[in-house]
């Protein structure tokens, strides 16, 4: 049989909260040393204990990050999926199996390893069974596919940095493991890992962990968060820097950071911050946003700067905690009752992350408007590989503020809200500062700040808002474009669909067709999709959500005589996008245009 | 020209005169009991002579969140929505924690639609005055009862409140708020002092204040209008406030019993016992007093319950000296050899 190199997909099949989470990163990070490329996904419960987890690993030499279309590998632990796992597997795929779960394997048609795990696990340590039996299945695993001893060891002293015991019991288990599928297998099955050169420029890293440093680099000043997953590891990633990047000699840190009682205190403490003078952000999910509506319209509309991280997960509703989903653009682009637009930028890659956590407090204080940073569940709390992250390349963009007594002493004409230089931006003072003080308002207000109901002051007002952000498109993140000379099929997607979109790309050229691909990273929506959109034929507008939120925007605000270019392929089961499934509906989606 | 001088502008302890702590006209309802009190915190604040420009307004939404507009012309100001003040307050402060955060609620505002804001301020001992202007009715939406509405008591139009009240101040007590007092708007020297005590003060000072609503609350039936308060009214002691630049020692020495409490900026408050003596150090007997109140169908004033012993907001942020604000840029922003020196960790270098 033909060996099958670096192309493949495992799946571990687990018990939430068993320890799986740290041999799974093991796995991952021996692949990954061992120089191939390869991306993990954990596909885990609302829960704390006890309900089915899966770790999916997928190898390819093409640098394919998306789930792939099938499992290769399947290693059978918990008897929770055990049936329907083993049944969806196609024939000629490989099991590894918990021979101590008493589950039947009954296939006859796939490459069957029983392992001994609990029993081999509990020879090493009875007390800490449960844990080790994921170190096991590693350890066989490594021994079928070929993993080598090095790269193991590398990534166990990773995880378990220092920690001498925990790094020797887990050497052993790996070891154990390894040892059974010695002794009693011969590897009938084609899936075997090469080593390739092993550039050391690139690293794993989570986007969540990313956007916090980020922050930190932005000069984030406060942090006001609630817990909600997915995003609660951004906020804990701020927290976690804090003491080392942010922190002085007699342990005194310039940002506070305080765990509010809701996300509408959090969304308040914001723009508390804001008003002061300061940096303030939060982070949080889609259920967050929605509790904090009333004070986005309040930052909108008294021109306060703050910022809110979005780790988009499913919705409506509760929806699905753990899984991942474009769903909230739309919320966050309107967000507030009234007539409002804010900006949003959206990162694709680790890189981006690090890059729009400093950004998103510049374009916030320049424009002295809320700005969101919208990521997702597979973004942010999956490790990717990451070249590394690139210092600020500008000082910190503090807007119109005034600070000196004889800067604002030589202005003429000063108004909170009087627009002095025709870009819809106005001048600011601070509170403290004695500098034309005002009562700050969610109310209807002239360009004093005073109180006002009369129609020119609102109609103004209104009007400059909408100039104000509408002038921002072209300062903010630009598309990243990937496009062929012969313009036949044109992709526009944003965020984390970036890591799937090369696979659904290579997968539509297969039948002969162009694709140029489009990746929009902020709205309002930067000139350049316009042009984009003119240059092809057709454009698809590709998104992780029902109603095809981006393509709801792009028929709205394009010019009329392209909006029938342009058409919606949106699609959303919770899972990380699968390549296939994508570019199927991508096919079917033209072939019904084109008709 | 007139042979007769000028007469001189009275100039408090930082030579300002009072002109500068006033603001703009009130819109509210004239006899509005919310206006009394915005006189006294411009009173308050001049004769305690705290610069204008130091003092951020704070409020949420209804007639008492207006208020601020008709006091402090020279501070900044943020009239928030509707009871969310605390939360405002509490990141403007993380920010700028030398201010004097002078938030003015409602009881609409305060006890219900920002009951766990106003909660959690106290929890962190958030370090502000939040007066209270409690009249027991909404009054911007025309007089439905509020949160405060005592049982029996009917305001103008309608049936009487049968439904339990919230006691802010029993409440605040509960939740180990370190200065809480009740007052009355009518009683303007017991306010002044306690205001001034209140901004005196370092942690979160809670000042209930019986605030009649002429328009809608206002008649006999109602525990809450200007007679049944006068007629009501259970005083805990005199309260008088002795500011910390004038010397305690040089001050009369009333002739009967009483207590001197020292503020966090050296300032005093002096409660002059009436008949029996009130402990604002013992929570227990300060339930007990508005227990009794509320049974007798009464309302208790003064400072009721006080402790300087626990640590404020800012100590548990673990900040610089200097208010974030003032941080240079270079302490906010790690260097690039840091970053440098990360991605080479990341990498395993």
């Amino acid at each position: 049989m033909d060996t099958i190199v670096n192309d493949f997909t495992i799946n571990i099949a687990t018990a939430n909260g068993t320890g799986s989470q740290s041999a799974n990163l093991i796995l991952l990070q021996s692949l990954f040393d061992m120089g191939v490329p390869v991306s993990g996904k954990n596909l885990f419960p609302s829960n704390i204990s006890g309900l089915p987890t899966w770790y999916i690993v997928r190898l390819s030499d093409q640098g394919y990050q998306a789930p792939g279309d099938r499992t290769h590998i399947q290693i059978l632990v918990n008897k929770a999926t055990w049936a329907e796992d083993l049944a969806s597997l196609e024939p000629g795929s490989v099991v590894i199996w918990n021979t101590d779960s008493k589950m039947p394997m009954d296939r006859t048609d796939v490459f069957s390893y029983p392992v001994p795990m609990t029993k081999l696990a509990r020879s090493l340590s009875p007390k800490l069974a449960k844990l080790v039996t994921n170190i096991v299945y590693v350890g066989a695993l490594a021994e079928i596919i070929g993993i080598t001893d090095e790269a193991l060891h590398k990534a166990v002293a990773g995880q378990f940095k220092g920690k001498e015991s925990a790094i020797e019991l887990n050497k052993t288990a790996l070891e154990l493991g390894r040892t059974h599928a010695k002794e009693n297998f011969t590897k009938e099955d084609p899936y075997v890992v090469q080593e390739r050169s092993v550039e050391q420029d690139r690293f794993f890293f989570e986007g969540n962990e990313a956007v916090a440093l980020g922050c930190i680099f932005g000069g984030v000043q406060l942090l006001a968060w609630y817990p909600i997953t997915p995003s609660s590891s951004l906020a804990e990633g701020i927290i976690g820097w804090i003491p080392r990047l942010r922190t002085n000699d007699e342990g005194e840190a310039t940002c506070a950071v305080i765990q509010a009682e809701d996300e509408l205190a959090a969304a308040g403490m914001v723009l508390g911050a804001g008003w002061a003078g300061g940096r303030g952000m939060t982070a949080t999910s889609g259920p967050g946003i929605s509790l904090m509506q009333e004070f986005i319209g309040l930052a909108y509309f008294a021109e306060i700067p703050s910022v809110f991280w979005d780790v988009n997960r499913v919705g409506p509703s509760t929806g699905l905690p753990t899984r991942t989903q474009q769903s909230d653009l739309a919320m966050l682009y309107e967000g507030s009752h009234g007539d409002t637009q804010h900006i949003v930028i959206m990162p694709g890659t680790v890189e981006e992350c690090f890059e729009f956590g400093w950004r998103a407090f510049d374009i916030s204080e320049r424009y002295q408007t809320p700005v969101f940073g919208l990521s997702d569940l597979d973004l942010g709390m999956n490790r990717w590989a990451c070249e590394g992250f690139t210092y600020p390349d500008t000082p910190m963009d503090r807007g119109k503020t005034i600070r000196e007594q004889d800067v604002f002493e030589a202005m003429e004409n000063f108004g909170r809200y009087r627009d002095l230089d025709g870009d819809g931006i106005p001048y600011r003072t601070l509170p403290g500062s004695g500098m034309a003080p005002i009562l700050y308002r969610g109310t209807g207000h002239n360009p004093d700040g005073v109180y006002s109901e009369k129609p020119d002051d609102y109609f103004n007002l209104m009007t400059r808002l909408k100039d104000k952000i509408n002038n921002s498109r072209d300062d903010l993140p630009a598309p990243i474009l990937r496009e062929e000379v012969e313009g036949d099929v044109g992709v526009i997607y944003f965020g984390s669909m970036e890591n799937t979109i090369q696979e659904i790309d290579d997968i539509l050229e297969a039948t002969g067709m162009k694709v140029s691909q489009c990746r929009v990273r902020s709205l309002p929506l930067h000139s350049e999709v316009e042009a984009f959109v003119r240059r092809h034929k057709t454009t698809i507008v590709l998104e992780i959500n029902r109603d095809g939120q981006l393509w709801g925007i792009l028929r709205r605000e394009l010019p009329n005589d392209i909006v029938g270019q342009v058409h919606s392929v949106a699609y959303s089961d919770g899972m990380p996008p699968r390549a296939r499934i994508y570019a199927e509906k991508i096919l079917d989606k033209i072939k019904e245009v084109s008709q | 020209m007139s042979d007769k001088p000028a007469r001189a502008i009275k100039l408090n302890v930082i030579n300002e005169p009072k002109e500068n702590y006033k603001g703009g006209p009130s819109s509210l309802c004239p006899g509005c009991g919310h206006d009394q009190i915005s006189n006294v915190i411009i009173n308050a604040a001049w004769e305690n002579g705290i610069e204008p420009h130091r003092i951020a307004k704070m409020s949420g939404i209804g007639c008492s969140s207006k208020t601020p507009a008709y006091y402090l012309g020279q501070s900044h100001g943020f009239n928030t929505v509707h009871g969310r003040m605390p939360s405002v307050t509490t990141g403007a402060y993380a920010i700028n924690k030398d201010l004097l955060y002078l938030g003015v609620s409602g009881d609409g505002d305060s006890a219900s639609i920002g009951i766990g804001q106003l909660i959690h301020a106290i929890r962190r001992n958030m370090d502000m005055v939040y007066i209270v202007e409690n009249n027991g009715v909404y009054g911007l939406t025309k007089g439905q009862y509020s949160a405060t509405a005592d049982i029996g008591s009917k305001k103008k139009k309608g049936k009487a409140n049968e439904t339990q009240p919230i006691d802010l101040c029993a409440l605040a007590i509960n939740l180990g708020c370190t200065f809480v007092a009740r007052s009355f708007s009518g009683s303007k020297k017991q306010l002044t002092s306690l205001i001034k005590a209140a901004m005196s003060h370092k942690g979160f000072a809670l000042i209930d204040v019986i605030s009649p609503c002429v328009t809608f609350n206002n008649n006999d039936e109602s525990m809450r209008s200007y007679g049944y308060v006068k007629e009501n009214e259970v005083t805990l002691h005199m309260a008088d406030y002795i500011p910390h630049f004038e010397p305690v020692a040089e001050v009369e020495v009333p002739e009967g019993h009483f207590t001197d409490i020292t503020l966090h900026d050296g300032s005093t408050i002096r409660l002059e016992t009436i008949s029996d003596s009130h402990d604002p150090s013992d929570s227990m007997a300060a339930l007990t007093a508005l227990h009794q109140a509320e049974m007798d169908k009464k309302h208790v004033t003064g400072l009721l319950y006080f402790d300087s012993s626990k640590p404020s907001l800012a100590e548990d942020l673990g900040l610089v000296s200097t208010p974030l604000l003032d941080v240079a840029e270079s302490d906010l922003r790690p260097s690039e050899e840091m970053l440098k020196q990360m991605n080479s960790e990341f990498l395993g270098q």
